[in-house]
């Protein structure tokens, strides 16, 4: 049986519309960064036409970029490994236990996934700075994951409500501990969960520039995104430069996305709404 | 209430049905799961829970970078009243409600138009959707400093405008657009999750109710309107508390676009803490601002509880 169905005039062009204005800005950062400052502000079809060359990249591919570059990555999975290494275990924790107390941890959570970063970054800095954890790559970390965890542990429980309870039962005849039946039944089961999850604190923790911009006390350590947050609100900004530093900031992000992202669209939607 | 009650009960006959070790067992191992969640408590406890103290502690004090790391002065509730005085906590909490409202809007709106025009297996869907999440997945730095770009006087918008001869528009320095701007730029980053989770409501109608609707004659119109909202009806509550979290916590395109200016107009009230704090350097009265940020989270975190508790119950 076919279905076939008129799809009306409406539904074309809400397309047509969100491909325009999802598309055209990355063609437009692309385009930007091929030009020269002078190119910039060229009107007409010269906004289209013009020589490509890449001197915005070659600028700033120099050391301290490529030292914001090592920044990102460490602090992305930093952040990353910690964050699972917490989230994983309580996320099955909640999952598996009833009663009072994981309703309010829950409720706690929940609570602790909507503050927002700039009510957190105030006592953070000043409490980093009583524990010398200022100016420390260390601190940027622990803060990033202190920020995911409760949305980590949040997207990790509806994937371990998924694994059967039976499965955990028979491991539980056939003598295996807790511990074992979690690691050798119940992870390997919720392993796209996991890995939905993993890659959700990458892409956060690589674009996160707040912690990073005021914990770092001097722009030398800064990451990618705190370099571009920094470029971006300064006084007469070199255009195709900045378009340059935003696709190589983005180029990671592409790559993990290709790799990842049937698996981000179908885990997605379980963990948000539940 | 009624449905777990009788869960319970019956859960409990089933146990008494069991030989005592085996309920014995499992009720340990149930106790011993409560261990995979302490490491969790104790991290979450040291850095989020503490901080939120300080927090509070920080709001009832005179704090400033010189006495940072000393002790404090108590100064009572003068922090918050020296918000209310000078006057820009009214400003700001009139912006981040035209800011909220219109991020929840054209959020909720464009992601169901997106998932509603996206549900079909029409020719570039498939590529629209990846092109969408991929858009939502790049850091909000990013697409911040893209839309900078974009609206700026030697950006695309002004450009095209140029060629007509019409001078430059100040989307991003007019005190009369410049909310508006970062707000509808703020609901573009957000329409892709939003289709995603709607897209997703969409795929679970079941076939067989779209047939009876074509059936009944219904035109692609009604099918919209009589089977698609009501069936998305339940996510479309949590989703509207999520996009108004989103709206509300959102820093960084105002961060990157305008820094709240031009004066106070692009400031909601989470960036004016932050501006408080760490451009005049008075923490105590960022502080006390953070603090009204979180009371009205709670309030929506409420909300969000209650609403999730009717989805799963209507589910």
């Amino acid at each position: 049986m076919t279905k076939k169905r008129k799809s009306g005039k409406i539904a074309p062009a809400v397309r047509g519309l969100l491909f325009a204005a999802y598309g055209v800005p990355i063609i437009w950062i692309v385009i930007t960064s091929l030009k020269t400052s002078n190119q910039v502000f060229n009107t007409g079809w010269g906004m289209i036409f013009f020589s490509p060359n890449i001197s915005a990249y070659t600028k700033n591919l120099h050391g301290a970029l490529l030292q914001a570059g090592l920044q990102s990555i460490i602090i992305a999975t930093g952040t990353c490994a910690l964050v699972l290494l917490i989230a994983v275990p309580a996320g099955y924790g909640l999952a598996r236990t009833t009663g009072r107390m994981p309703t309010i941890a829950l409720g706690a959570l929940i609570v602790l996934q909507m503050v927002p970063q700039t009510a957190t970054v105030i006592p953070l800095f000043q409490i980093f700075g009583s524990w010398g954890l200022l100016d420390n790559t260390v601190g940027v970390v622990i803060a990033d994951s202190a920020l995911l965890t409760p949305f980590a542990v949040l997207l990790l429980r509806p994937f371990f409500r998924g694994v059967p309870v039976a499965l955990e039962e028979s491991g539980a005849i056939d003598g295996a501990s807790v511990w074992r039946i979690f690691r050798s039944i119940v992870l390997p089961i919720a392993r796209n969960g996991v890995a939905t999850t993993a890659t959700l604190i990458f892409l956060i923790s690589w674009g996160e520039f707040l912690y990073a911009v005021n914990f770092f006390l001097s722009p030398g350590r800064y990451p990618l995104s705190a370099v571009l947050a920094q470029q971006i609100t300064a006084f007469g900004i070199d255009w195709p430069g900045l378009m340059a530093l935003a696709v190589m900031t983005s180029i990671p992000i592409l790559v993990l996305f290709v790799v990842t992202y049937k698996q981000l669209r179908d885990g997605l939607t379980l963990g948000a709404v539940k | 209430m009624v449905p777990t009650m009788t869960s319970r009960t019956m859960k409990k006959v089933g146990r008494g049905g069991l030989s005592a070790p085996s309920a014995l067992r499992r009720r340990t191992q149930r106790q011993v799961r409560f261990v995979f969640v302490v490491p969790a408590t104790l991290f979450i406890a040291i850095f989020s829970v503490y901080p939120l103290i300080q927090l509070l502690r920080m709001s009832v004090s005179d704090v400033t970078p010189a006495t940072l790391r000393s002790s404090w002065n108590f100064v009572g509730f003068s922090n918050f009243s020296k918000g209310f005085a000078e006057g820009t906590l009214g400003t700001v909490l009139g912006n981040t409600l035209v800011f909220v409202g219109i991020v929840t809007v054209l959020g909720l709106v464009g992601g169901l138009a997106a998932a509603i025009s996206l549900r079909g297996s029409a020719r570039g869907s498939g590529l629209l959707l990846g092109l969408m999440v991929f858009i939502w997945a790049l850091p909000p730095v990013v697409n911040g400093s893209v839309w900078k770009f974009l609206l700026g006087n030697t950006g695309l918008f002004n450009s095209i405008l140029g060629i007509s001869g019409t001078s430059p528009v100040g989307y991003l320095y007019n005190q009369h657009l410049a909310l508006f701007s970062v707000a509808i730029v703020n609901s573009w980053a957000v329409v892709p999750f939003n289709a995603l989770v709607f897209r997703a409501a969409i795929l679970n109608i079941d076939a067989e109710i779209f047939e009876a609707a074509q059936l009944d004659g219904a035109r692609p119109f009604h099918e919209i309107r009589y089977v698609i909202m009501a069936a998305v009806r339940p996510t479309t509550l949590v989703l509207t508390v999520l996009t108004v979290v989103y709206g509300f916590r959102s820093f960084d395109f105002i961060y990157v676009m305008t820094y709240g200016g031009p004066g106070t107009v692009t400031t909601t009230l989470p960036f004016l803490s932050y501006l408080e704090a760490f451009v005049r350097f008075d923490f105590g009265l960022g502080s006390a601002t953070a603090v009204i940020t979180v009371v009205l989270v709670i309030v929506l975190a409420m909300v969000y509880a209650r609403s999730v508790r009717r989805e799963e119950s209507e589910l």
